[in-house]
């Protein structure tokens, strides 16, 4: 094991008594953010951590506003901007106010939506804010649900390169908690989360912190052509700190956590957010997803008819400043072999788990074929009771992932040399969901690292 | 022979080496680290190295004590996953086995005359799980092998982890990460941090019920930003249940020809030619049939990051900058070369009886035919474009699904035309291509990232190869 590699397993460490303080916080269903309908954001500057533990310059928008999980970065610049989340037909104003000392004005553009702009400075694409006693005004009706991106208009490559960019929600107006799009949309979920891809080349921010110039014509002018990323975040967080709890105490300007906890049969919806310049494809370990939305639309034939032109895919091409809607779900169907080390079949399958409906099924004849919940919950009937079809090798032929359980089967752990593992506090099945241009994947020429995050899947309540 | 009996020998060519080494070495004034002296301080850690390893193939039905993952007995006595009463357990017929090894080796690309150095797996079915390390060092393919499934199959690939010989430094373990597998567990999903990995010396046997048709691909997920770039990519598919209905079945307005009745009396997985349609998914339709079929991988390598790791040096991820793009393991103009490629000297005998770039890229066909492209970009760094200048191709796959809605197969048509499809890393896509109007000739599939049209420094190479249809 290298040093790259027992530096990223120290920060775990710290990880697993983090989280074996607040799970049941963890398992959250919703997306943390701002819900309101009125927003006054703040263009500030301030510093984040990066991955390899350094600290970067940025900007940031900031809000004082409570979020939905009852914490509050108290107005602090964060990174990304906060997560406005609205409901369909609300009608939205967004006031900002430019605390940025160094940077003359900034601005916000709603991709997707209809905007009057008031107040402020005119600009190149918006209304900009140039100073803390001139505040622009963006109102806009939020027609459509879906995951939307929003970032600075004022000279856009360099303001979202520095942080000036955030997720804009709009539920639907039926189902809210519970879909994306409504009903019939094909986006029914259990658990939501938030994926907003985006990089940093420290040499920008180092040229803007030392206050070059962003006037082209001066020679010493902040230079993007050069531009090369060696950090990369998920929701404004590098790994291993993207797995660590929403509000971290130590990451006070990075709010967002990209961990994902769900249980097996949770439909996931993943809102992928394109933050920064470059494409990223992240790829999804463990199953498929379904990509039933772009850019605040369904992919569909007509309304009602349920995301029918949705693609499956196992990973998603992220382009910059686009939007996806991924559904994604997990069951070991058809695996071979019974996830739980199961022996004797036990299946109990009388109901489809998703409606709750009764079926006409026997106890392991097809119901929807999978185990009731308060059960096995969704596990697949044909493999229970199947052995694990290999043995595994001994314990010195092995190396260990620290959230490796010790055992092949969910809901169970086994006894492991000491120091390994040690993070699966659930028995839980875990998977990474990282880009797959694996470059991305360093802090800072540091291996682990960067655009890489994990979903768990945790046993069934039983 | 036994594993002493090969070391005995294998010692009295590796000693016969050195001396001749040596002999050359004298003649240099300053110790540098090259290929050669980096193998002679390989080769002396290997035989004065670790405790002996130990290759341990699973393979149902493999009962010669051989190891070899070859079934041939009908039944397999202690496997209690095929419980057939009496004590007797016989596995079923959709049971496969395979062995790959994992180490490191050499491969000369266009360009340059110093091959490259790189890791990969190695296919050693049907070699004795003892001879496992003599025959795997060094033996790294170009791409890694493939691996063919038939849907249901149930496929048992065993990893052995042979060591890196040019870095004795190096105890890197590897697992195979089968992506895009559906519903995957994560013991067998192979990646490290979540799970297990298996370490030199040793075997770690993977399980892989196929129940996706489609294109997909393998490789380690080890360090994967340094193993993938370093070439531990290897093509996989899995063919439909469609291919295997009896003859004469009704498909939309397409008829099944199965006049071999593959699945019946005809084993599957039948490797031999064999006369019968052949489709990408059960497309219930026929619109996914074929006649022949090419993978394209496409990955691109860093020079200066091959040549780092060969020297023990730190390795640049930071300034990580590919300059060569390899179609199937190969630059051009070797892709236009239809026969396997061996290994080059500095493999120093060991693995010289394979081919290091085993796999024919030109694509041919005989006007008429419907040619199947698997298509892979397995790049650590680009974005890539396959485009097939003068032919169109119909993309009917995505992320090892059917292109239809919810990669459903009752979903809406979501096929599409184009002469440019568009990969990121990690997508994988199926398009066929249909010569029925198309003038026989020569044709080219390249990649549109032009840059990527050079080998390294050599302009005038990289991801390109022909298409060839000849008249009928």
């Amino acid at each position: 094991m290298n040093i790259q590699q027992n530096k990223f397993l120290k920060k775990i460490a710290i990880l697993a008594s983090m989280l074996s303080m607040g799970i049941a916080s963890m398992a959250q269903a919703a997306i943390v953010g701002v819900e309101d309908t009125t927003f006054n954001l703040v263009a500030k500057d301030g510093y984040i951590t990066s991955g390899d533990g350094d600290s970067l310059y940025m900007w940031g928008y900031s809000t004082t506003e409570t979020h939905n999980n009852g914490l509050s970065t108290n107005g602090g610049m964060q990174y990304p901007g906060p997560t406005l989340i609205v409901n369909e037909g609300d009608s939205v104003t967004i006031n900002l106010t430019n605390e940025i000392s160094i940077l003359g004005k900034v601005s916000i553009v709603f991709p997707g939506q209809k905007v009057t702009a008031t107040g402020g400075a005119t600009g190149l694409m918006t209304n900009e804010s140039t100073g803390a006693a001139d505040t622009v005004s963006y109102t806009f009706t939020a027609t459509h649900p879906g995951t939307y991106i929003y970032h600075s208009g004022t000279n856009p490559e360099l303001h979202t390169e520095m942080g000036l960019v955030g997720a804009l929600i709009i539920r639907p107006s039926t189902d809210p908690e519970t879909t994306a799009y409504g009903p019939d949309s094909g986006s029914d979920f259990e658990v939501e989360n938030l994926y907003l891809v985006s990089q940093v080349d420290a040499d920008i921010h180092n040229q803007v912190e030392l206050g070059y110039s962003f006037a082209p014509a001066d020679p010493s002018h902040v230079n993007m052509s050069q531009q090369k990323p060696a950090q990369w975040f998920i929701n404004g967080r590098s790994l291993s700190d993207d797995l660590f709890p929403d509000f971290a105490p130590w990451l006070p300007t990075q709010p967002y956590s990209a961990l994902v906890i769900m249980q097996p049969g949770d439909r996931t919806l993943i809102r992928f957010v394109g933050a920064s310049r470059d494409t990223h494809p992240p790829h999804l370990h463990g199953n498929n997803g379904t990509i039933i939305a772009r850019d605040g639309r369904v992919m569909q034939t007509a309304s009602g008819a349920g995301a029918d032109l949705s693609v499956s895919d196992n990973t998603i091409s992220v382009v910059s400043l686009a939007t996806h809607d991924v559904i994604w779900t997990w069951t070991g169907k058809d695996i071979g072999w019974d996830i739980y080390g199961d022996l004797v079949p036990n299946c109990v399958d009388l109901v489809d788990n998703h409606t709750g409906a009764a079926t006409s099924g026997t106890p392991y004849s097809p119901g929807d074929g999978f185990d009731d919940e308060g059960h096995n919950a969704w596990e697949w009937c044909e493999d229970d009771g199947k052995p694990f079809p290999v043995v595994l090798p001994e314990l010195q032929d092995m190396t260990f992932g620290g959230f490796y359980s010790g055992s092949p089967f969910m809901n169970d752990n086994g006894s492991l040399p000491p120091g390994e593992g040690g993070l699966n506090l659930w028995n839980a099945f875990i998977y990474p969901w990282h880009s797959h241009t694996e470059f991305e994947l360093t802090n800072n020429d540091v291996f682990p690292g960067g655009m890489f995050t994990a979903v768990v899947i945790i046993p069934p309540t039983p | 022979m036994n594993l002493a009996g090969i070391q005995m020998i294998s010692e009295h060519i590796v000693i016969t080496r050195l001396k001749k080494i040596v002999q050359e070495q004298q003649t240099m004034t300053s110790f540098k680290l090259t290929p050669i002296t980096g193998m002679l301080m390989a080769l002396l850690w290997v035989f004065a190295g670790p405790a002996e390893a130990t290759y341990f193939v699973q393979c149902p039905g493999d009962n010669d004590g051989s190891g070899d993952a070859i079934i041939d007995g009908a039944t397999d006595p202690t496997n209690p996953r095929y419980p057939d009463g009496g004590g007797v357990y016989s596995y079923p017929d959709n049971t496969r086995c395979m062995h790959v090894t994992a180490s490191d080796g050499y491969v000369k690309l266009n360009g340059r005359e110093d091959p490259y150095y790189f890791f990969s797996y190695h296919d050693v079915t049907g070699k004795n799980e003892a001879d496992a390390g003599i025959e795997g060092y060094v033996a790294a393919e170009n791409p890694a092998p493939t691996i063919i499934q038939d849907e249901g199959d149930e496929l048992y690939v065993t990893l052995s982890n042979v060591g890196m010989i040019q870095r004795p430094d190096l105890a890197d373990p590897h697992t195979i990460h089968y992506h895009g597998y559906a519903e995957a567990a994560t013991i067998m999903d192979g990646v490290p941090e979540m799970t297990v990995s298996i370490n030199e010396g040793a075997s770690l046997t993977y399980f892989y019920r196929a129940e996706e048709p489609g294109t997909f691909f393998w490789h380690c997920h080890v360090e994967a930003t340094e193993h993938m770039q370093m070439g531990m990519i290897g093509n996989l598919w899995v063919r439909p249940a469609q291919n295997r209905l009896p003859n004469g079945t009704v498909l939309g307005s397409h008829t099944h020809s199965n006049p071999d009745n593959l699945g019946g009396t005809t084993p599957r997985n039948q490797d031999n030619p064999i006369d019968g349609d052949k489709y990408v998914f059960n497309d219930g339709d026929g619109t996914t049939l074929y006649d022949v079929e090419y993978p394209v991988q496409v990955t691109t390598w860093d020079p200066i990051f091959h040549d780092a790791s060969r020297d023990t040096q730190p390795l640049p991820f930071i300034d990580m900058f590919d300059t060569l793009a390899l179609i199937n393991g190969r630059t051009y103009p070797d892709t236009l070369i239809e026969t396997a490629l061996t290994a080059p000297a500095e493999t120093l005998g060991y693995g010289t009886d394979t081919a290091i770039q085993p796999m024919d890229t030109v694509i041919r066909a005989t006007q008429g035919e419907k040619i199947l492209l698997r298509l892979q970009n397995v790049s650590t760094s680009d974005q890539i474009s396959v485009r097939t200048l003068g032919l169109t191709m119909k993309v009917v796959g995505a992320g090892g699904r059917i292109l239809r809605g919810g990669g459903k197969l009752d979903g809406e048509n979501l096929y599409y035309e184009t002469s440019n499809v568009v990969l990121s890393g990690g997508d994988a896509r199926s398009a066929i291509i249909d010569t029925t109007d198309v003038h026989p000739g020569t044709y080219f599939l390249y990649t549109t990232q032009l840059r990527l049209l050079s080998n390294d420094t050599e302009d005038y190479g990289g991801a390109m190869t022909e298409i060839i249809i000849d008249a009928p």
